[in-house]
């Protein structure tokens, strides 16, 4: 077995030589180590930036809105709040949808607003691969690097003519096949190497060890399964040029059109109204639930009847909270029911959308291996989704926060004169100290055990790949014939 | 038998040769059909959005009395038709908006409001004719012609060719050139097609097609200079897939990193920022503070500017107007600092085929970053003249009638 | 007599290596002449030279009276090439190769005449719709040798044509020959086989290392060159490397 092991190992030794020794080889070798460190050092520094950019400006958000001075309640509640999402540490490997998305959100009462300012609207548009991040790298470019170094692998033996004496031998092709395999599938995962250093910084600057380490797994998963494929072809067909046909034919489809026909058919197998028509399909909704401005708004009779009830009086004027504030919080809780309600209606379809295209993996591996990566880095649809719900989620504390400053502190008779005197003005100011009912927002990504959970189907989808590939190679390898 | 026709007949059984031109046949038709469908979608969308909005807005009618409260409660749906060709390159369409609602409020807190499609559909991108063009038809092109002559040398016909052929060079041009006009028929035909079922104007149709001709004359070029190195089949394919690499997503990135690293934008959350704080402080400042900026810049409302109220609609207006103000600098240096990057990029472009030809069929189809400029620019046209409507009314406190409601302005789509 | 090739003085070199040096010989119309050498002697680079592939470093190499690299079109239609182990396409069945090549050389096709010259070089008529993929090497000869028939051109070059085939078709590739000198055509071979070319050549020059290192006639009356004596002296320049 040791014997073997050696043979092996020499046949891909031999191989790892001739790489270095052909200028094609080694040319190719240099330029993608080149654009993957250029990449890379492009990618992880405005990771940086941007994280540092948004603190700073999260920070600043927040410190504006403590530092408001004295003033009516509801002020607050329209004067609002901004979040930032703080990209996660592993979007220095894979960006994935935040370049799309829109990184800050306005707050207020009333309504949900979408995530503005996204990269993609600003930036020079030069025909779609001019957003080169390391991830993309390494899911485009390094298969099309193992074609051009690969394709030949059993075939050069083939037409040098070196076949028939290897097998001749006794060496058979199942041997000569696992030490092809060996000898691109050593050079696959040293190329990996790169993405593992990143992983290194990405997990010291506090990233999961574990999604850390997940990534670089699936991302081997994913070059090995392009190795079985390379050998496969290079095992069944007989002429070099070919193969490199055959080869950069499947690359093509698995990474340009596979992709884009999946997001053609998601579309329209699963039909999403965008939010405007959400919205104005939500207006006759929210209607019935009434204007949180107008306490006279028939709308809330039966709020005004219960809360008389309940403390025993006549007049609102005798409540012991503020009529107003009562109807603002039942107001925002009835239109953020609605526009929730909506929302997740939106969220699921998105996310039932991207399981239908996540289907075309069984196509190409490259769609699946986009996906898991994302879902590792915490920059897929799912995070995008918990980033909108948990901005929801300030936002509702903070407007409902105020509000019951508003019921609570604020007397209704001070409230309803303050538009007649100066003095009935001032009283209404409520003191800075009530400001503090915002949380502080920092947005962290699902823990590292949810997205590994996420990204399980991709990485089966994936080993299911490098199975069936490996198994048809193998197969074919087993009647190698000169 | 002229050579042609025998050129013709050899294409007719290379079969390598059909698949790739098979491969270009369908990718095209499939791109000119997905793009139809996709425009005619955003039609039935809007069709649906003009109707809905429409009916909105009667539902509002006669429910508030007074021209604030109804300015503040209506809002009006603007957007951006595709043009005629716009299947052929969906462009911008996928994530700058081409649909807005806006209201009589601050426009610099409505008009950043993206209403973009699944943010993964965004990312791979949609699969239009401008994509097949630009990026697909390369590499068959490089996978049609890489081994022309190299094939011929390692089977050793290379002299019995030449020799026989009546003038020199003359079979590798006539063979080339015969792949290359297939590629370019079955490229175009499916544009035709797809332009008379959308009823694409011809002079646009007759640019694309020049666009996408040049475009494969371009990468002929670079497969014949390759060809002419004499190496072998794999190190022809190897070399022009690298170009192919580095033209359609190397240099445009290059170009994209300088272009952005040129011409610094203001950030977005300032221009927000600024325009909210504004809008806020004006409550807590004396009324003037706010009438003082705005009459400056309508003097014609001199006559009304007295505030005496704690509240006055026509004073929240104002300084809905002043915040829009006080924001313009930076907005002003944020849609001229995406007009300069798109402009330089456009310059750049040259360096990049396959760039120039996808922002070209934008360009012609009316969905490029130009475009979707000039879109927002209509929507603050369109936020200016219901302005001008609400002011009068405002100022002058007139009463709300269904005679006036019916001159207020309706956004009106222009045809591309 | 026209000359209808000539080499004056030819020199060639490829790669900075001298392949041919000073080498001298016209062929008449008509005539049948053999370049004989062992492996690099330099026979395919003289045709070759002809052809216009290659161009001399001094001296020159005249087709019809004019230098060929001056006019390489000309040369190359007034010269029917025969390559060495001539691979037509796999693809194709035999008629639809020569249909092919013809149609490069703008020659004519009719069925009739494709079959008249594929009757001449013998090849089974069942074969003649068949891929060539099937063919054996004599067979693949023989559309080759029918292709440089069509071409109708006035002078044959042919590389190593017999090299590969079994002893019948040798014989009968050499009675070919001899019928296309006797219908005017000029024919100028290159090959190693001493018995076949003083079976086939009236002239045979011999090649060694790039020079001309002996030339023998066939003597009037008789129908074949002495092979012993061309083997001999090719056994000497053999014996001297």
């Amino acid at each position: 077995m040791n014997g073997l092991m050696s043979r092996l190992f020499t046949i891909a030794r031999a191989e790892w030589q001739l790489w270095l020794r052909q200028r094609l080889a080694l040319g190719a070798l240099l330029v993608f180590a080149l654009l993957l460190v250029a990449t890379s050092l492009v990618t992880a520094l405005k990771a940086s930036q941007e994280h540092h950019e948004r603190t700073h400006q999260q920070a600043a958000a927040e410190a504006s809105f403590l530092s408001q001075p004295d003033r009516h309640p509801h002020r607050m509640v329209h004067y609002g709040h901004y979040v930032f999402r703080i990209p996660a540490p592993l979007s220095m490997i894979d960006p994935g949808v935040d370049s799309v998305t829109g990184q800050s959100m306005f707050l207020e009462g009333h309504q949900q607003n979408t995530a503005m300012f996204a990269d993609a609207r600003a930036s020079a548009e030069l025909g779609g691969f001019e957003n080169l991040t390391t991830a993309l790298v390494y899911q485009l470019f390094l298969p099309l690097l193992l074609i051009a170094i690969g394709h030949g692998l059993i075939i050069r033996e083939r037409e040098d003519n070196t076949l028939a004496p290897l097998l001749a031998q006794g060496m058979t092709g199942i041997q000569l096949f696992a030490a092809k395999w060996m000898a691109l599938a050593g050079l696959s995962l040293a190329l990996l190497l790169p993405l593992a250093i990143m992983g290194a910084i990405a997990a010291s600057q506090g990233a999961a060890v574990l999604a850390s380490a997940a990534i670089i797994g699936l991302y081997a998963l994913y070059v090995l399964v392009w190795c079985s494929l390379i050998l496969l072809v290079s095992t069944c067909v007989r002429s070099r040029s070919i193969a490199l046909g055959i080869l950069t034919l499947c690359w093509l489809a698995a990474a340009l059109i596979v992709p884009r026909i999946a997001v053609e058919s998601a579309s329209s197998a699963v039909p999403a109204p965008s939010k405007l028509e959400t919205d104005i399909n939500m207006q006759a909704e929210l209607r019935t639930v009434g204007d949180g401005h107008n306490a006279d708004s028939p709308n809330f009779q039966q709020l005004r009847a219960n809360l008389l009830a309940q403390y025993d009086v006549t007049r609102v004027e005798d409540l012991p909270v503020n009529f107003r504030g009562m109807v603002a919080q039942s107001a925002e809780a009835g239109l953020t029911e609605v526009m929730n309600r909506h929302a997740e209606e939106r969220m699921a379809l998105e996310a039932a959308q991207a399981r239908f295209a996540a289907s075309f993996g069984w196509l190409s591996p490259v769609l699946t291996v986009s996906a898991g990566s994302r879902a590792l880095a915490a920059t897929d649809l799912a995070t995008h989704h918990r980033f909108l719900r948990e901005a929801e989620a300030v936002r509702f504390d903070f407007v409902q926060g105020l509000n019951r400053v508003h019921a609570e502190q604020l007397a209704y008779r001070d409230d309803i004169n303050r538009n007649r005197d100066r003095q009935a003005s001032r009283r209404t100011r409520m003191s800075a100290d009530n400001w503090k009912v915002l949380d502080e927002f920092s947005f962290e990504p699902a823990a590292a055990g949810e997205r590994i959970a996420n990204a399980s189907t991709p990485a089966a989808m994936l080993l299911a790949w490098l199975l069936m590939l490996t198994a048809i190679g193998i197969l074919a390898a087993r009647r190698m014939q000169p | 038998m002229t050579a042609t026709t025998g050129e013709l007949e050899f294409l007719a059984k290379d079969r390598a040769a059909l698949l790739w031109l098979g491969i270009a046949l369908l990718v095209a038709s499939l791109s000119v059909f997905l793009g139809l469908r996709e425009v005619g979608a955003q039609r039935t969308v809007l069709g649906a959005l003009v109707e809905n909005d429409r009916a909105e807005r009667e539902v509002l009618t006669g429910l508030h009395q007074d021209w604030g409260s109804v300015a503040y409660y209506t809002f009006h749906l603007t957007y951006d038709l595709p043009s005629d060709f716009a299947f052929a390159a969906l462009g911008t369409r996928d994530t700058a908006p081409w649909k807005h609602r806006v209201r009589a409020l601050a426009l610099e807190g409505q008009i950043y409001e993206t209403d973009a499609d699944n943010p993964d559909f965004a990312l791979i991108g949609r699969f239009d004719f401008a994509f097949a063009a630009s990026m697909l038809v390369p590499l068959l092109l490089i996978l049609l012609l890489h081994d022309l002559r190299s094939r011929e040398r390692t089977a050793g016909r290379y002299e019995l060719l030449s020799a026989t052929s009546a003038s020199a060079g003359s079979p590798w041009f006539a063979r080339a050139a015969l792949r290359v006009g297939a590629l370019l028929l079955c490229l175009i035909v499916p544009l035709l097609i797809g332009g008379l079922l959308a009823a694409t104007s011809a002079s646009k149709l007759a640019l694309a097609s020049l666009v996408v001709t040049l475009h494969i004359g371009f990468w002929w070029g670079v497969c014949a200079a390759i060809d002419r190195l004499c190496w072998s089949s794999p190190v022809n394919l190897t070399a022009l897939i690298g170009i192919w690499l580095a033209l359609a997503s190397i240099v445009p990135a290059t170009i994209k990193g300088s272009v952005e690293a040129a011409v610094p934008l203001p950030d977005g959350g300032t221009i927000m920022l600024t325009q909210r704080e504004a809008v806020n402080d004006a409550w807590d400042l004396p009324k003037s503070a706010t009438m003082e900026p705005f009459i400056e810049r309508h003097p014609e409302w001199a006559e009304y500017a007295e505030i005496s109220e704690s509240f006055e609609w026509k004073w929240y207006y104002a300084f809905q107007q002043v915040g829009d103000q006080v924001a313009e600098p930076l907005s002003n240096a944020y849609r001229e600092g995406r007009i300069k990057r798109d402009r330089l990029a456009g310059r750049l472009a040259w360096l990049s085929p396959p760039a120039l030809v996808e922002r070209t069929l934008q360009g012609i189809a009316g969905t490029s970053m130009t475009d979707s400029i000039a879109y927002e620019q209509r929507v603050r046209d369109f936020h200016s003249t219901l302005r001008h409507y609400y002011y009068p009314r405002l100022f002058r406190d007139e009463a709300v009638s269904d005679a006036s409601l019916r001159e207020r302005p309706e956004f009106s789509a222009m045809n591309k | 007599m026209t000359t209808m090739l000539f080499a004056k003085a030819l020199s060639v070199e490829r790669s900075g290596q001298r392949v041919l040096n000073n080498v001298s010989f016209k062929v008449d119309q008509g005539e049948v002449q053999a370049l004989l050498g062992g492996n690099g002697a330099g026979k395919s680079t003289t045709l070759l030279t002809f052809l216009g592939f290659l161009t001399p470093a001094s001296g020159s190499a005249q087709v019809q009276g004019k230098e060929s690299r001056d006019d390489v079109g000309a040369a190359r239609r007034a010269i029917a090439y025969l390559p060495e182990a001539a691979t037509l396409y796999d693809h194709l069945n035999a008629y639809e190769n020569l249909r092919y090549f013809l149609s490069l050389a703008k020659a004519d096709a009719h069925r009739r005449t494709l079959d008249a010259a594929l009757e001449r070089v013998a090849l089974q008529a069942e074969a003649r719709e068949m891929r060539m993929h099937t063919y054996s090497k004599g067979m693949r000869q023989k559309v080759a040798i029918a292709l440089a028939i069509l071409r109708e051109s006035p002078i044959l070059l042919l590389d190593e044509p017999t090299s590969g085939l079994d002893p019948a078709a040798i014989d009968d590739f050499n009675r070919l020959v001899r019928e296309l000198a006797e219908d005017g055509r000029t024919i100028l071979l290159v090959t190693h086989d001493v018995y076949g070319a003083c079976h086939v050549a009236d002239r045979i020059h011999l090649l060694h290392k790039g020079e001309l290192a002996g030339t023998f006639d066939r003597p009037s009356g008789i129908d074949r060159i002495d092979t012993e004596a061309v083997h001999a002296a090719f056994a000497t320049h053999a014996a001297v490397s």
